[in-house]
Order: C-alpha cells, then sequence, then structure tokens
C-alpha cells in the first residue's frame, strides 16, 4: 500500500514539474539515443566491415604483408608491391584444388575511383555480405575490350548513365595529367548498391587494360605508338602479368596446405592470405577507435545523469512544505527518499523508451538515404544482448545516482520539525 | 487564567487523557536557551488554546506533541502511550494513525487534488481508512461538503483555490479517519475575521462529533473563547 501511494505521488510530483523535468529528460534522452545509436551503429560497421568479402578463400599477390595485400586488393587502397605473373597465373588454374580464379590488375583509376580489371569470373564468383553475388542495375557485364562496368556508387557519384563514353586516367588520383583519351571506353553496365568498395570501383577487362597501355611503356604515351580502338581488335591482348588473385578452393579443407604451397611458390615470391583472417586483424586496428567513441558516448549520458541529479536537488528546496505535510501526515523519512529514487528511474525510464523509439525512427528513415548515398548499410533489428545490457545499464545508473537526492531528502526529513523548516 | 488545565473542571478522573506532559524541556542548540514548557494534560475530546507570542516555542511544542522532535528531557504521552521513548519509525506510524495537523499555510501538495489531499492520511495509515467506514473518498467528499467546499473545486489543483478554501481543506484532511488529536498551527493567521470564525466553529464542530481533541495555537488571544481549555506560552520558559 505504501509503494503503491510513493508510485502515484511520485507520479503526480512528476507531472506536477513536467516543465522544468521535460528538458532534463530531454538531455538524458538524447544521450541515451546516442549511445545506443553508436553502439548500434558500430555492430552494423562490424558487420558491413567484415562482409566486404565473402566466400573467397585465398588472396594471392605478391610477397607482402597480409594487411597490405588485403589493402589494395579488397578496399583499394594503398599500392601494389609488385605484380604476378601471367605464367602463375596460368599454373594456379592448372592446380586441381582450386575450383574458380578472379584475376585482377590494378593501377590506373577514373576521377579518383580505381580501375579494376578482371574478367567474367569476377562477375560470377565475386561474393560479399552472407555469399550475395554481384547484380546489375542496368546493362550487362562488360564483353568488348572498350566496354567498363561501373560501380553503383561510381555511377551516382559522376551522375553517368549506360553507353556514356569514359577516359581512363594513367595512375591514381583525382586529378591525372596522363589521361588514356585515345582509348575511350563505353558503359555497358552498372552495378547494384552492395554497401562495400565494390561500389567505388569502375571494372574492365584484362584485354582492355592491357590495350589502353600499348605505347605506354615509359611511363607516358609515345604519340604514335598507342593503339586505336579499331588497331586493337587485331592484337594478341593476353597481359604479362597481373595484380592479385581471388581464389575459391573445391575443399575448404585444403585452405592451409594451398595457402603454404602459394606461400613456398618457387618460381617467384608470392604471398597467400585468408582474407577473414586479415579482416579480423583490420579490425582489431580500429576497435581502439570505436571502442573510445563508445566510452565517450558512456561520458555524455553520465553527465546527463549528474545533470538529472543537481536538478532534483535544485527542486528538494521548493519541495521543503509538501515534504512537511507528508512528514506530518506521517510518512516516514523512507517514503520521502522513496519519492526521489522513483521519479529519478521514472525519468530514465522514460528516457530510455523514448531514446528506443527515436533512434528506431532515425535508423528506418535515415537507412535507405545511407545506403544510396554513402553506401553503408543500416537495417533496422532487434537489438541484441548487449546493446539491451548497455540500455538497462541508464536506469541502473539512474538508480544508483537517485540515492544521493534521497540521502539528503531522507536526511532532512528525519530533523524535519512540525511545519515547514523555515517556520520554526 | 493563564494555567487553568489540570485535571477537567467537573474532575472526571475516568475520562482517559488524550495527551499528558510533565517536565518537558527542549533545546534546538547549546547556543540557544532551553524551552521550558507547562504540563499539559487534555482529556479525550476536549480542546486546548496554545497562546503565546511569537518565539515562545508553540511549533516546537507541537513538533514535540506530534513525535517529529525528541525532548531533551520530560515526558510525552499520547493516548495512554509514552510517546518520546518510542523510536522514530514508530512515532511515525503513530502520527499517521492517531494524529491530524494544520499548518499556518503551505498546507497542501500542490500535485494533488483537494480530494486527494484529504485522503491523503487514508493511505498512509490503515487504521484511518477503516476509520472512515466508507471508502475514503465518500469520507472525503461528505467532509468537504461539510466544509462548505463547493462540489466544482473538489477535482481542482489546490494551488488554484483560496487560502481559506485551502485551510478548510487541510481541516478536512486533519479529521478524516477520526485521529484522536488534531494539532493546528495558527491555522486562522492568514484568514479574515470572518473566515477564521467560519473556520474555528467548523473545525470545532466536526471535531466533537469524532470525539477528537483540538490543540490549537495562536497569537491571537480573542480566539481563546471557543476552547474548552487555554494556556499561555513564554511565561515559564527560562
Amino acid at each position: 500500500m505504501k509503494f503503491r501511494l510513493a508510485l502515484s505521488l511520485a507520479t503526480a510530483s512528476l507531472w506536477y514539474r513536467r516543465k522544468v523535468l521535460a528538458l532534463v529528460c530531454l538531455t538524458l534522452t538524447l544521450s541515451v539515443t546516442l549511445l545506443l545509436g553508436v553502439q548500434y551503429l558500430r555492430t552494423e560497421v562490424k558487420q558491413s566491415f567484415t562482409s566486404t568479402i565473402s566466400d573467397t578463400d585465398l588472396i594471392i599477390g605478391a610477397r607482402s604483408g597480409q594487411l597490405n595485400l588485403l589493402l589494395y586488393t579488397v578496399f583499394h587502397m594503398g599500392d601494389a608491391t609488385n605484380n604476378i605473373r601471367w605464367s602463375t597465373f596460368q599454373a594456379l588454374e592448372k592446380d586441381a584444388r582450386i575450383d574458380w580464379l578472379i584475376p585482377i590488375s590494378l593501377g590506373d583509376s577514373y576521377k579518383g575511383f580505381r580501375v579494376v580489371a578482371t574478367d567474367k569470373a569476377f562477375k560470377e564468383y565475386f561474393r560479399y555480405g552472407q555469399g550475395q553475388p554481384l547484380k546489375l542495375a542496368g546493362g550487362q557485364w562488360f564483353d568488348g575490350i572498350f566496354d567498363v562496368v561501373l560501380g553503383a556508387g561510381v555511377a551516382r557519384t559522376l551522375n553517368h548513365h549506360l553507353n556514356d563514353d569514359v577516359i581512363l586516367s594513367h595512375g591514381g588520383g583525382r586529378t591525372s595529367f596522363s589521361n588514356h583519351k585515345d582509348t575511350p571506353f563505353k558503359v555497358t553496365g552498372i552495378l547494384e548498391a552492395t554497401g562495400t568498395p565494390v561500389d567505388q570501383a569502375v571494372y574492365i577487362s584484362l584485354q582492355g587494360m592491357e590495350a589502353i597501355h600499348v605505347g605506354w611503356e615509359s611511363g607516358v604515351a609515345i604519340p604514335g605508338r598507342t593503339l586505336t580502338p579499331e588497331r586493337a581488335q587485331a592484337r594478341d591482348l593476353t597481359p604479362s602479368a597481373i595484380t592479385a588473385v581471388f581464389a575459391g578452393l573445391d575443399r575448404k579443407i585444403l585452405t592451409f596446405r594451398v595457402q603454404r604451397d602459394i606461400n613456398q611458390y618457387a618460381e617467384e615470391p608470392l604471398s597467400a592470405i585468408l582474407p577473414g583472417v586479415a579482416l579480423s586483424e583490420l579490425w582489431r586496428l580500429m576497435s581502439q577507435f570505436e571502442r573510445a567513441l563508445l566510452g565517450i558516448t558512456g561520458f555524455v549520458v553520465v553527465t546527463s545523469l549528474i545533470g538529472l541529479i543537481a536538478v532534483l536537488l535544485t527542486l528538494q528546496a521548493q519541495r521543503a512544505h509538501e515534504i512537511a505535510i507528508l512528514r506530518a501526515t506521517g510518512a516516514s523519512p523512507g517514503l520521502i527518499a522513496s519519492l526521489y529514487v522513483i521519479e529519478c528511474l521514472g525519468l530514465a525510464v522514460v528516457a530510455c523508451l523514448t531514446a528506443l523509439v527515436l533512434s528506431s525512427l532515425a535508423i528506418s528513415i535515415l537507412g535507405p538515404w545511407l545506403l544510396t548515398n554513402y553506401g553503408i548499410q543500416i537495417q533496422l533489428r532487434p537489438l541484441n544482448l548487449d546493446e539491451w545490457v548497455l540500455l538497462a545499464s541508464v536506469p541502473l545508473a539512474a538508480l544508483l545516482v537517485a540515492f544521493v537526492p534521497a540521502l539528503s531528502a531522507w536526511q532532512k526529513s528525519r530533523s524535519q520539525g512540525f511545519g515547514s523548516p523555515e517556520e520554526l | 487564567m493563564n494555567s487553568q488545565l489540570l485535571s477537567s473542571a467537573d474532575g472526571s478522573i475516568d475520562k482517559p487523557a488524550a495527551l499528558e506532559t510533565s517536565n518537558l524541556t527542549f533545546c534546538w542548540d547549546r547556543l540557544q536557551p532551553t524551552l521550558r514548557f507547562p504540563d499539559l494534560n487534555l482529556p479525550r475530546g476536549e480542546h486546548l488554546f496554545l497562546y503565546g507570542p511569537s518565539g515562545t516555542g508553540k511549533s516546537t511544542l507541537l513538533s514535540l506533541l506530534a513525535g517529529m522532535l525528541s525532548p531533551a528531557s520530560g515526558v510525552v504521552k499520547l493516548l495512554g502511550t509514552e510517546f518520546h521513548t518510542s523510536g522514530a519509525g514508530k512515532r511515525d506510524r503513530f502520527r499517521a494513525d492517531h494524529i491530524g495537523v494544520i499548518f499556518q499555510q503551505f498546507n497542501l501538495v500542490p500535485y494533488l487534488t483537494a480530494e486527494a489531499n484529504v485522503t491523503l492520511p487514508c493511505k498512509l495509515s490503515s487504521r484511518r481508512q477503516s476509520a472512515t467506514g466508507e471508502s475514503p473518498t465518500v469520507a472525503a467528499q461528505r467532509l468537504l461538503s461539510a466544509l462548505a467546499i463547493p462540489q466544482s473545486h473538489w477535482q481542482r489543483k489546490v494551488t488554484q483555490l483560496s487560502i481559506g478554501q485551502q485551510q478548510r481543506i487541510a481541516a478536512a484532511r486533519a479529521l478524516i479517519g477520526a485521529p484522536e488529536i488534531i494539532l493546528a498551527d495558527e491555522p486562522t493567521s492568514a484568514l479574515d475575521s470572518d473566515n477564521r470564525d467560519r473556520f474555528i466553529n467548523l473545525l470545532l464542530g466536526l471535531a466533537g462529533e469524532r470525539n477528537t481533541s483540538v490543540v490549537f495555537v495562536s497569537h491571537d488571544r480573542s480566539l481563546a473563547r471557543c476552547f474548552h481549555h487555554q494556556i499561555e506560552l513564554g511565561q515559564v520558559s527560562a
């Protein structure tokens, strides 16, 4: 009965002071929303990060560290240390344990986006996320030497459509002074958004890559020696070297043996890496940062809780009369203290629930926009255990800090005289 | 005439005492003089008027009688129980069960309706809840009507009501569940004379119906005529 009285008094009191308390509640709501959002983003980003590449068992490149190899092949960051000979690729093709191979040749760019020279195997075998294949939003995968397929991000940023002409640049960088202007490419296909670095690259054939570099052996175009599109058709454009190879094995159990064999390849120094292992190593590096972010957000919540306590303590002065009435009517100091605990807890619960609604609204509204504009895939999903624990820690913390005003009220009301304090 | 309050005038010994004190003293802190209070003995159902200028410890005496302060020395007996020796929790429960209070002003919990303010003691004390005989709400409404609070005001926030109405609602709260004792600390000092007389008549009338003793503190000596007993504070203080 006493608990019900305390609950009804606390509710009425909260409602009576709603104008002041709404502001502190809003502060708390926003900070909890931030906390939830950061935690949610953390898991989603990790998810989308680890799903940048899937089903590929090995990435093979010239001898280098696994992070470097992963960065330049999958994330298009940095440059290859060396190339692989075409004969090596052919030797890998003959390996019975290997199911499929995707050759990749890097080096050029298009207005800041990487050019990836590859073949039909890329469209066929490359997987991301939970083994999702690449899909074309329009057109088809390249067939001719001067066909190009654009990643979704490239097409959107540069506002390209099918059949547009595209001039690739030599080397990386957004503004290049040496363009392959004799050999324009035609957009034959545009990929659907994947939320991975695939969106931020353009895809041409290995032959196309070879063709645009005829006459560029010294690093710049030598007039008269470059190919025209017509002459390119007549030539044998088999590359002499590629940058890296994605490989899928028949039997996953052989992965480590194949990796060792490739690492010990006698003809040239190679490195084979397991993309999953390399991705988690990379994530470990980045997780320091996201943990720091979560920590900062935690402090924001603590700050708002302190603000809440400050307001409750300030209101205590105003409540001297009502406390005097309750005490004189027979309410115990414990009941008075419990009012503060209930009010503080109530505010925290309201803030958490509002934050939950607010963040789900934000995610469902911003999700599609983030995917189309930034290639970040965030979907509304039920909270996981970690997030529930994080959310529940807010009312728990509020319960804990509520003892500050509660104890002070308890102490004051123990020595409370008849009538209001100032009248005595 | 200051202290004609020893036993009842007619000497009926069998009438049980609502409150008794003897040799009561209190001290706020060492720098202030010790307050000494005259001995009181008030039979059930009779009313006591405590008169005294400010600073004579009127409110302090009420605090001691209500069990909210502990005396430095002396005895407080309420309804035959030695009150001052009980623990704080027990005194709180006793107060909830047997004592109604009315303050000078700011008598009501601002976020409750008039009716909820009146039923508050019933929620703190099951004894007073059962003493209403009916539902506390019905008892509250009956008292509010008796104290001339219009029905349209019962569900209003008390801050919207006049001071006179607020004091009468406080009286209803003190009366509900028929406590044996009502302690009133200058409840009429903020009222004009018409309102004051009406308030005292209603309060004492309704208290009489319930066999409730009223201890009424005021600096306005003219009110003394309405009470069975009166006592002046200040003369005894050291």
